[in-house]
């Protein structure tokens, strides 16, 4: 036996088991992108909104101590925020009050900063995922391997989930971990133990239905620019279209009235104005519907179900069509 | 070849594209070895390949590849197959040696084992700091090499290598012949060779498979195919052959001559009976340049077969017409 040998040697070890194969797919993914000097750039900014939920639950714990800080925080949620009986509830009992504050704090973390940070971060790196692996052909190097289709889509799906997971969910965790620490006493857990599992339900709505659909784009051409297209056009196009149509019914209802308007969203829905009507056309306020309601803050009367259906076809015929391409290819 | 040997057997299968019958009722025994696997364009070599890879539907068919049910335990199968693509592919944005460690890990070999093995098979592969560099930059010979070291990575029994020559300089595609057949008689691998360079399957091929229009027409070794169906002895000699042939020919023999090599082709005689040719040779005060056995030439073989002449030409051994006819049904 020869003591070093270049030539082939045979090889009998135990391999790994065939489920955990995907997440070599979301490995390489996630390390083949976070070679991009940008993109740590752009998750850096990502992080940056934390701030604010951060500095309103410290402001809020610090004053049970401040009854003049207690004032300030309750006019800012009884103006800017809206919501008059939460500001009432700040001032007559803060500890009853903790729950409902920090979810709105956290939910809007999710529905403004961050839902814009995802839609920036996932047209990023979410239409080269399959288009280039359509266009090297890198699929044929995949499927040589034991993977099934769903095995690979789930690989790459993965890579989206961890990236948006750095800029949602795990500040929104962190966020939730600071009100805690600040707390009087470590009571508030029992009281707030329901939120962290909100923050990963409202999470996987966030996450599911818009990469599966961003991943569908990708798989649709070899030319990721055409995905990175039909990806923010479907958010500008179908925020815009929300915007309108709502507006316009709103100020025919009013009879041209432009000072309904003044008095906000609040005035146009003492006339009787559906906003739920145009909905679901607005992928970004059909995801901010359901992730209310996930929050228990949904105050629309609407039912949370046709949303939720949207949301669900969206990722159902979307898996359907990135399996239906990639199936396609191979056959060729 | 009894049944049990071999490490694919198919039975029945078609696949169709629309109207077109890419394989029609294909049913194929292969051998333990290298097989050659031949055809036109066009003619389902692809299509095969990947059906028995189980990366497409096929609409009948059922059999075997290794110790597998084909085509039910597809993705068992596909671990322990290596297969070379014909298409330019790679993972854009690695480094050669992270390629070839991405395969061994969808392979199921852990980091560590995955990363040293991937070194060792582009060692075994002649890579060297190249490695390194990203893939994109790579030629289309060092992608083939590449494709290779992807294929060796997880040790599989059966290697499936479509069109493995194609981009290599010619010192390159020798050294990988080598390896193949280095593989196949030293380590026990199973090849199977898709191409259409016929020097190639004859440099390393045992058995060879021709298809023809999505049907099986030659499966035999290559050794039957060479041999003509008479035994046949080529003759150079110095000079005049003509009473040399005229003796031969009084002998029994059938002579013709061979435009090659501008000598005689004496058919009915086998390589034991060359002392014959050596006496007649005496008799007639003719000197002998050079004797020996008569093979068929696999570029007329696959000519012939690729354009439908296969069963009227008397130069292929019929034993392989009637069992690749037979498996093929056609």
């Amino acid at each position: 036996m020869p003591i070093h040998d270049l030539g082939y040697r045979n090889w009998q070890e135990e391999r790994t088991a065939r489920f955990v194969r995907p997440w070599v797919i979301a490995r390489t993914g996630v390390s083949l992108i976070w070679r991009r000097r940008w993109l740590r750039n752009v998750l850096m900014l990502a992080w940056l909104p934390i701030v604010v939920p951060a500095l309103g639950i410290f402001a809020f714990e610090y004053s049970s101590t401040d009854p003049e800080l207690q004032q300030f925080i309750a006019q800012i949620v009884r103006k800017p925020l809206a919501q008059p009986e939460l500001a009432s509830q700040i001032v007559n009992d803060p500890e009853a009050a903790r729950h409902q504050l920090w979810s709105t704090l956290i939910l809007a973390f999710f529905r403004y900063p961050q839902l814009f940070a995802m839609v920036v971060l996932i047209g990023l790196i979410a239409p080269k995922l399959i288009s280039y692996d359509l266009r090297t052909k890198a699929y044929l190097m995949y499927f040589s391997r034991p993977l099934s289709p769903f095995q690979y889509i789930l690989g790459k799906s993965a890579v989206i989930w961890f990236f948006l997971a750095m800029i949602v969910t795990v500040p929104a965790m962190l966020v939730y971990l600071l009100g805690v620490l600040l707390s009087p006493d470590l009571s508030v857990v029992m009281q707030t133990w329901d939120i962290p599992l909100r923050i990963l339900a409202a999470s996987a709505v966030l996450m599911i239905p818009t990469t599966a659909l961003a991943v569908a784009y990708s798989s649709l051409s070899s030319e990721s620019r055409y995905a990175t297209f039909a990806w923010f056009a479907t958010w500008a196009m179908g925020f815009v279209a929300y915007q309108v149509l709502t507006s316009t019914t709103a100020v025919v209802a009013s009879g041209g009235d432009q000072g309904g308007h003044r008095g906000g969203r609040g005035n146009w829905e003492d006339l009787d104005i559906d906003f739920d009507r145009w909905r679901l056309l607005s992928p970004y306020h059909t995801l901010g519907k359901v992730q209310s309601w996930v929050f228990g803050l949904d105050t629309s009367s609407s039912t949370v179900v046709p949303a939720v259906l949207v949301l669900v076809t969206i990722s159902v015929l979307s898996y359907w069509i990135i399996r239906k391409r990639i199936i396609a290819r191979l056959s060729i | 070849m009894g049944s049990s040997d071999a490490i694919i057997e198919i039975e029945s299968v078609s696949k169709r594209y629309g109207a077109i019958d890419a394989l029609r009722d294909v049913s194929l025994q292969i051998p333990p070895g290298v097989t050659g696997l031949l055809g036109p364009n066009g003619s389902g070599k692809s299509t095969l390949i990947k059906a028995l890879l189980g990366l497409l539907h096929v609409q009948s068919g059922q059999g075997r590849v290794l110790d597998y049910d084909w085509p039910r335990d597809a993705r068992m199968i596909r671990d322990h197959v290596g297969y070379l693509p014909e298409d330019d592919c790679y993972v854009a944005g690695m480094a050669g040696i992270e390629s070839v460690a991405l395969m061994a890990r969808l392979s199921g070999l852990s980091g560590r084992e995955g990363l040293r093995r991937s070194h060792e098979m582009m060692d075994y592969c002649g890579f060297g700091e190249e490695r390194y560099r990203d893939v994109e930059s790579y030629s289309t010979g060092m992608r083939q090499k590449l494709k290779f070291s992807q294929a060796l990575v997880h040790d599989p029994s059966l290697l499936i290598l479509d069109e493995p020559t194609t981009g290599l300089d010619p010192d390159q595609r020798i050294a990988m012949l080598r390896r193949i057949r280095n593989l196949a008689t030293e380590h026990g691998k199973s090849v199977i060779l898709s191409t259409h360079i016929l020097p190639d399957v004859r440099s390393v091929c045992d058995h060879v498979v021709i298809l023809v229009d999505g049907t099986v027409r030659v499966v035999d070794t290559l050794d039957n195919l060479s041999r003509p169906i008479e035994p046949t002895i080529l003759v150079s000699i110095v000079g005049d052959a003509t009473l040399f042939a005229e003796q031969l020919t009084r002998a029994g023999y059938t002579v013709n001559p061979d435009p090659e090599t501008n000598g005689l082709r004496v058919e009915g005689i086998q390589a034991h009976q060359a002392d014959q040719l050596w006496r007649l040779a005496a008799e007639t005060n003719t000197s002998i340049r050079r004797l020996e056995p008569a093979l068929n030439s696999l570029d007329q073989i696959f000519m012939d077969v690729a354009s439908g002449k296969s069963m009227a030409k008397s130069d292929i051994t019929p034993n392989a017409i009637s069992r690749g006819a037979g498996h093929a049904n056609s």
